[in-house]
């Protein structure tokens, strides 16, 4: 009964991968050809063995990374019976095979694939998303044990830590993406992680010590690993006794082979630190000169993708408007009221979903994707006005063209895969502006900065007005203004301060 | 589907076979099941009914139920489609589905249409788009002249009122959407798409029917030395 064959609009081909819970099967997307793999897991298995959370989880965390190194997942069905997690394939194998050989890795390909394994790591950090196991069932039956001997029971039974080479898969351009987030979670600043977990080999000391961690200082140990691994081509921390192999790791006990470099040498040594706060983190790791060598952020290929599904938009209008303004030379000197409508933000009903997306840890008010500002220049002047505020909050921008900026942060020494912004300028009159300034991926301290800066520079005669305006709803607006109106008079004092100098 | 589970959850009072749902809309059974969580929240946030009244809604959009606002009062008498005062699961998922990246941009069009047909009389008057104009104004704070407010509108109306008498017809609009169709992005939710990520907990409550059963055939299609091997792992 039912269609064999067929999971939605997906034709199914042969099986390419079986665990415990789900099986993983090759597909088509009838509708465009493209291949995708579906994990299938069955719904029952899950149910009984308390996991419906961890693959709810799974799939909130996956939809909230978007980085070229990190496997997409596109979509969910749900049967009675079984659950199927659409994702990206990737047809390249798996890094773990490629490291079976017990052969090291070139220098080259090692470091490309440490960039791109940091470059995801760095990305998922900044989310707020840390990489690790987790099964609760098996931690609370385990409780009563011994500290070690517990430790020993969990990291056997544990499914496999997710940065380590079976999760870490290669597209078939020898790309790294990582895959099956499983059983990573998302931690909140200041609560270290209270469950070890993980496979023996690449567990941090601190796991093993049982005293609560850190998921990012934990995550860099295992990246060390694979580091190490694919240098030497085999492991830093091996035993086929479990006691030794965890006395090795809490003694950070390795050996170099002799053809590592001083510079590999340094590096892994900067990892592997026992001391979690005293050990290298991500953001040091890509300061390194050994990663540098080479180096290119994984950042750039997201946003070009991006911007691409933008531009192909904005050719499309733009043709489709340009063929309008070729009926009428002169362009129109005011806006057309239907667009001015269309950007109320009160006809937009994103605020809807983003509300309930429960894992964006900040819910703020402030998180608004976009925001719409007047402005009292000509077109060109805002303009010039927006490109100095992003300039003030140090970003990079780029004029797409007459009426369009994008922003983005700078390379700064941390989450410089997190922001990106836009903003555009209508003229609503030949003396008014309006400016949208949207942020399509993003934290949110840059975007309000540059949020005060536009404000500032674009037009505070409204401000006496806004505080009139006791408006609850506005509150969030109300909180902007008032920080730009301290910036506005610590500027006023500054440049005052200048031009006291001066004097 | 559902008839065959004796101990059927409680659904709220307006709610819809997701199949049924699903064919009328660009949405999947399961993307119609995510909704449902979506639905659930919002019509249970104020009032404990299963039905999305008018403060959920603003909730909803800005947060705030008590907020007064032009555009939501429309958005929400435009999904209440019975016009019974309340938005059923019904009501909702089609309304959504025009906001869908797939959906016919006839359907958006016409939304959009009524939307901004503040007094339901058809037409589009002049009152109306300046009054929205002015909505929209106020509410991101540009102080305009009224000369200019009244030339946009102007300016705009002229524009479209290709037949001159006055107001402006759907045909008309239509017709102005098509050679400018940036005015109903807003009618496009490219986060639809994503509705089944973003509400996973549908997966405990799905019910429809298997769409693939275990699996006889597939092994016949896999029937090579290697992936039998595979599959006994």
């Amino acid at each position: 009964m039912g269609n064999v064959r067929n999971v939605g609009k997906y034709q199914l081909c042969g099986t390419i991968g079986e665990g415990t819970f789900a099986k993983v099967k090759l597909a088509k997307n009838t509708t465009n050809a493209q291949k995708v793999a579906i994990k299938i897991i069955d719904k029952q298995m899950i149910i009984t063995n308390n996991l419906m959370y961890q693959v709810q989880r799974e799939i909130r965390t996956m939809k909230l990374l978007n980085h070229p190194n990190i496997v997409r997942i596109h979509e969910v069905i749900a049967t009675k019976a079984k659950i199927y997690i659409v994702m990206e394939h990737v047809a390249g194998g798996r890094l773990s095979d490629k490291l079976s050989y017990s052969k090291p890795l070139s220098e080259e390909e090692a470091r490309k694939y440490f960039q791109q394994l940091i470059d995801a790591v760095e990305y998922c950090h900044c989310r707020g998303v840390y990489h690790r196991d987790l099964k609760v069932r098996q931690i609370k039956n385990q409780r009563k044990l011994p500290i070690l001997e517990q430790n020993i029971k969990l990291t056997q039974n544990v499914m496999p830590y997710f940065v380590q080479p079976e999760n870490l898969l290669l597209d078939n351009k020898g790309n790294i993406k990582v895959s099956d987030f499983g059983l990573s979670t998302l931690q909140k600043p200041g609560n270290l992680l209270l469950t070890a977990c993980g496979s023996p080999c690449y567990v941090g000391p601190e796991l093993l010590r049982n005293k609560g961690y850190e998921g990012a200082a934990a995550d860099v140990w295992t990246c060390g690993v694979i580091l190490f691994e694919m240098l030497a081509g085999y492991l830093p921390f091996d035993d086929d006794n479990l006691l030794n192999l965890y006395r090795k790791i809490l003694g950070a006990a390795y050996e170099c082979p002799r053809w590592f470099t001083p510079s590999q040498k340094k590096l892994i040594s900067r990892i592997f630190n026992q001391v979690p706060n005293e050990r290298i983190t991500v953001a040091e790791i890509m300061e390194d000169e050994w990663f540098q060598i080479d180096y290119k952020p994984a950042v750039g290929i997201d946003f070009q993708e991006k911007s691409n599904v933008d531009n192909v938009q904005a050719a499309v209008d733009s043709v489709q408007e340009g063929a309008v303004h070729k009926v009428i030379p002169q362009p129109p000197r005011f806006i057309n009221a239907f667009k001015l409508i269309s950007m109320s933000r009160d006809l937009d009903l994103t605020g809807m979903f983003e509300g309930q997306a429960s894992l964006q840890t900040k819910t703020h008010d402030d998180n608004k994707k976009r925001i719409i500002l007047g402005s009292k220049f000509t077109i060109s002047e805002t303009m010039q006005k927006i490109e100095r505020a992003a300039q003030d909050a140090s970003l990079s921008i780029e004029r797409m063209d007459n009426c369009k900026i994008r922003m983005w942060s700078r390379l700064k020494s941390k989450c410089r895969s997190c922001f990106d912004l836009s903003a555009e300028v209508t003229e609503v009159a030949p003396t008014d502006c309006v400016v949208e300034i949207s942020k399509s991926t993003g934290e949110l301290g840059a975007y309000q900065e540059v949020l005060y800066c536009c404000i500032l520079l674009l037009d505070i005669s409204f401000l006496a007005s806004y505080f009139q305006n006791t408006e609850p709803a506005n509150s969030n607006r109300k909180t902007v203004l008032q920080k730009t109106v301290k910036l506005a008079d610590r500027r006023n004092m500054q440049t005052s301060s200048e031009a006291n100098v001066k004097g | 589907m559902g008839c065959c589970y004796s101990k059927k959850v409680s659904r709220a009072p307006g709610y819809e076979d997701p199949t049924i749902l699903a064919s009328e809309t660009p949405f999947t059974v399961s993307e119609v099941e995510a909704l449902y969580e979506l639905f659930k929240k919002l019509s249970n946030s104020i009032n404990n009914d299963g039905l999305i009244h008018k403060e959920e809604l603003q909730l909803a959009l800005f947060r705030n139920s008590k907020r007064k606002n032009l555009f939501a009062d429309r958005i929400f008498d435009v999904f209440d489609i019975k016009r019974n005062g309340v938005i059923e699961f019904g009501e909702f998922v089609r309304s959504l589905g025009v906001f869908h990246p797939s959906a016919p941009v006839e359907d958006k069009i016409k939304f959009a249409y009524r939307l901004y047909d503040l007094r339901q009389t058809g037409f589009i008057e002049r009152e109306e788009l300046k009054e929205m104009v002015l909505a929209l104004l106020h509410e991101s704070d540009i102080i305009l002249s009224d000369d200019v407010v009244e030339a946009i509108v102007d300016k705009t109306f002229s524009e479209t009122d290709t037949k001159g008498d006055g107001k402006i017809d759907l045909d008309e609009f239509a017709e102005m959407v098509k050679n400018h169709p940036m005015l109903i992005k807003n009618m496009t939710l490219p986060y639809l798409k994503d509705i089944t990520l973003a509400f996973p907990s549908f997966i405990l409550n799905a019910e429809v029917e298997n769409i693939e059963e275990d699996c006889s055939e597939i092994v016949r299609m896999d029937y090579r030395p290697g992936a039998q091997e595979n599959k006994h792992l």
